[in-house]
């Protein structure tokens, strides 16, 4: 499949600095639209800064960032979101005082189409759209096994249930590309098997490419189909998880000079 | 004609009820969604004629494994439909067992549930020639499989639709063909020793002895609801979910997902209901873990009535007072009703628990609210054996016998039973089979006794007992779970034996509870043995022994204890890890203390090494007084 399939984000010539602080350095890298692509390396690589640039968090002095053909380097980021890129937090941003359902309900307000005064009114169109959506959540709900929170608030719930909704909330916008920004981080071995087990079921039941910055190498070798190496800020190797456990560079990277 | 089987009756509650009442309700994607009495008949009806044209044959097995849903009935009611037998699996159940199950029954269709499932029978697969099919209803993560031995349910509910248009009325003469000496379900027994046996129960067992047990109960003709939670592989659920489903009828609720049940429980409120010892307690756990939490005036009403209501429950016979039942009566509407109405109990007429013993303490808080738990017996073999009556439950005991079961016990103790409706014989195990009758009489392995108005108190498996002088049998675990029921009670160890006249314990204390009891009364003491000797506490645990000596037959109670200076301890091989008394062990670890149970009484001096965490041993020197009780 490698190498077939069209690209569907296209990074070219990427470079963010903050002040003299050079983060990203021309970065080159193809998402293809049948993949799960892993962004791996040590910690201020520049793994979250590539993704905030992606999702127009932050926008680069130089390079170019496409999607689906169109430029998208200086969008903002709800303008990215409804195009159809969603992403994950490494830190979690839910409304956590709502409960886990209203947080995914909340997530399909980019869907919607009614104006809040019908929306308040509760009437005709308004109600229809409301329960449709409402069955797209329950969709994700019982994709990802969340029956048994739905109604919990967020703040009540562990660490690796939030991280399930935080995951929920992003494919609620029925997006067209995923990016999951370490979604294994912090959990324990099961939780991080269920994790890896979803990210499967989404690929293939929703068909859109996944890319994910993770740290837990095993994961990374047993989901993904391409890894692409981040070390201070420039791209080091790209290739299939073997080539990538194997390469030189990468083994230096993570283990320093000797 | 009369109704001899389940499917027989399922078309009768078809041709009856039809499309104007419901059969079940299943939560899914955050809706209960209903199945009439037609919708249940014709997915039997084509799943039946599915499976029927994919090779199933009269007398064949059709294995399931999955949990409570609507599927599950399904498919059992379409294996029976077409004069086969249903096999439940247990879920939990690894590849291996899986594979047991299949092979030994000879079963030639799987209905499993989800990928979970499917992926261990796709692993056996290749170890089991006769199995044709394995049909699955939950398609999710299933997507890309594409084994051909895979079929989904909706797709076998096609075939059967056309295979029914080429074939008018034979559904119906195949229902017809069907006798009550069927063979309708096999259930595998855990089986303690060796491999499990497969118990068949027929038509007729399913249709009327559940029918008995309906009546007997109160929930025949009711249209009562019911939440199916305990698995359909355990013939508890064959009977009052499946079978009661049909006959009774009652319309059966599928939790969302096992997670989801106290959610769903408040959603439904059902009338009856079945929870394991272990739920029970949960419960119990939760309401006092959130009225902790409470506010202040909450905690301070639960507090007030929860004493009333146990006041009010324990005087049985009597009828209660004025006073009593006005304070009652307060206690209930402040309290009561909204707790039950907060765990879904509001509207609950029978509830059921067995397997497992759930401690008085328990039984008697819900008591307080007013619900009554029904603590049964009964075995995969006999079905329900005896059942505690409305009026007259004890916590305690199993009820008195059934109306369709005679019961005796043996000289030695075991329980004997004599049913009208007993089950057909363990599957391809005549020896087995024969070697439970004896005269006519089914030996269930199980020690037990009555009490004076025949209330049957079952203690425990027959080859678990041990001797004491004279040849007599007792159970030590029985005695050591009740007194482990005990607040002040941390642990037991209860000993015998046959050159000994009478039973004695060894009692572990419950630091924190004594400790809390020590203190209200102003008791001070120094260390763990300090308080274990203190005469207060000897007091105390001799009291709570001598209530658990009032259930137990007479020479089997306990007549001396000590209380031990120091708790059992997994670092020093007492326990295992999982906290079960190591007996043989701590027996000889503690003989000297054990012979001065039986010596002349008074005070025995221990010196006994502990081992510490870091593996470095220390003795120590105490007194133990040898109390009477």
């Amino acid at each position: 499949m490698v190498g077939i399939d069209p690209p569907i984000i296209e990074i070219r010539k990427l470079s963010l600095r903050f002040g003299g602080l050079q983060v990203l350095h021309e970065i080159g890298l193809d998402v293809r639209a049948r993949e799960i692509l892993a962004v791996i390396g040590p910690n201020g690589a520049g793994k979250t800064s590539l993704f905030n640039c992606i999702n127009g968090f932050y926008h680069p002095y130089e390079g170019e960032i496409l999607y689906k053909g169109k430029d998208i380097t200086q969008l903002k980021p709800h303008r990215i979101a409804e195009m159809g890129i969603a992403r994950t937090f490494q830190n979690i941003e839910l409304f956590s005082g709502l409960t886990a359902l209203e947080n995914l309900m909340a997530a399909r307000h980019i869907l919607m189409r009614r104006g809040a005064l019908m929306g308040s009114l509760f009437f005709g169109p308004a109600r229809n759209e409301e329960i449709s959506h409402r069955e797209e959540v329950e969709e994700v709900i019982d994709l990802l096994e969340m029956e048994s929170i739905r109604k919990k608030v967020v703040a009540s719930l562990p660490y690796g249930q939030r991280k399930r909704v935080d995951l929920a909330r992003a494919l609620c916008m029925e997006p067209s590309a995923l990016l999951l920004d370490e979604p294994m981080a912090g959990m324990n071995v099961e939780e991080k098997e269920d994790m890896a087990r979803f990210i499967l079921d989404i690929y293939e039941l929703k068909k859109i490419p996944i890319v994910l910055v993770e740290h837990d190498m095993d994961v990374v070798m047993d989901i993904c189909s391409r890894v692409a190496v981040l070390d201070f800020g420039r791209k080091i190797a790209e290739g299939r998880p073997s080539e990538i456990r194997s390469d030189k560079r990468v083994i230096r990277a993570y283990l320093g000079e000797d | 004609m009369a109704l001899e089987t389940l499917p027989q009756a399922l078309r009768e509650n078809f041709h009856i009820l039809g499309s104007k009442s419901i059969a079940m309700r299943v939560k899914d994607r955050g809706i209960w969604r209903e199945y009439t009495w037609e919708d249940y008949f014709l997915k039997v009806k084509w799943l039946c004629l599915g499976l029927k044209s994919l090779g199933l044959e009269k007398g064949d097995k059709v294995s399931i494994l999955g949990e409570n849903k609507p599927e599950w009935f399904w498919a059992e009611l379409a294996a029976q439909s077409a004069g086969g037998a249903a096999v439940g699996i247990f879920t939990d159940c690894l590849p291996s067992e899986v594979k047991y199950y299949v092979e030994h029954s000879d079963s030639t269709f799987v209905v499993a549930h989800d990928q979970e499932q499917v992926d261990k029978l796709l692993e056996i697969k290749g170890q089991l020639p006769r199995l044709k099919k394995v049909i699955y209803w939950d398609a999710k993560g299933l997507w890309s499989y594409n084994d051909p031995i895979m079929l989904q349910l909706d797709e076998v509910l096609e075939i059967g639709k056309a295979y029914e248009k080429a074939n008018q009325g034979f559904f119906d003469k195949m229902i017809d063909s069907g006798k009550g000496h069927d063979v309708a379900v096999i259930c595998y027994t855990s089986g303690t020793t060796g491999l499990p046996k497969g118990a068949m129960l027929t038509q007729n067992w399913l249709m009327l002895s559940v029918s008995e047990w309906a009546r007997l109960d109160g929930w025949m003709g009711k249209d009562f609801e019911y939440l199916s939670f305990i698995p359909p592989a355990w013939i508890t659920e064959q009977g009052i979910g499946i079978a009661g489903n049909i006959i009774a009828p009652m319309v059966v609720n599928f939790p969302e997902e096992p997670e989801t049940v106290h959610e769903n429980i408040r959603e439904i409120g059902p009338a009856v209901l079945f929870f394991g010892a272990r739920l029970w307690e949960n419960l119990n756990r939760m309401v006092q873990a959130k009225m902790m939490d409470s506010t202040f005036l909450r905690r301070l009403f639960y507090n007030m009535a929860l004493p009333v209501g146990l006041r009010y429950c324990d005087i049985s016979g009597k009828r209660p007072g004025f006073l009593k039942t006005f304070l009652y009566l307060l206690a209930y509407y402040a309290v009561f009703r909204q707790l039950k109405d907060r765990l879904g109990l509001s509207n609950v007429k029978v509830v059921y628990s067995a397997g497992a013993a759930v401690s008085p303490d328990i039984i008697r808080y819900f008591k307080a609210m007013g619900i009554d738990i029904r603590l049964f017996y009964g075995s995969t073999e006999q079905g329900v054996m005896t059942m505690p009556r409305r009026g007259d439950m004890r916590p305690e005991t199993s009820g008195p016998p059934v109306p369709w079961v005679e019961i005796k016990l043996s000289d030695e103790g075991e329980i004997l039973v004599k049913s009208k409706y007993p089950y057909a014989g363990y599957y391809k195990n005549k020896e087995a089979t024969e070697a439970k009758m004896v005269d006519g009489w089914y030996c269930t392995g199980d020690f037990g006794h009555k009490d004076e108005d025949g209330h049957l108190i079952v203690m425990d498996r027959m080859d678990d007992l041990k001797e004491i002088a004279g040849g007599k049998k007792f159970s030590p675990q029985y005695t050591e779970i009740r007194l482990r029921f005990s607040p002040y009670i941390k642990d037991a160890l209860v000993v015998g034996g046959a050159q000994r006249g009478f039973v004695s314990a060894l009692i572990n204390i419950d630091l924190e509870n004594v400790g809390r009891f020590a203190e209200a009364r102003h008791i001070a003491y120094t260390t763990f043995t300090d308080l274990s000797q203190r005469e207060e506490v000897i007091d105390l645990i001799r009291e709570e022994i001598r209530k658990v000596n009032k259930i137990l037959p007479d020479w089997t109670r306990i007549r001396r204890f000590v209380n031990l200076h120091k708790e059992f301890d997994a670092d020093e091989d007492e326990l295992t890890r999982t906290r079960k008394l190591r007996r043989t062990f701590v027996e000889d670890k503690y003989g000297g203390l054990i012979e001065a149970l039986y010596g002349d009484g008074g005070a025995y001096r221990v010196e006994a090494t502990v081992t510490y965490r870091d593996g470095r041993k220390g003795t120590m020197e105490t007194a133990i007084a040898v109390n009477e009780i």
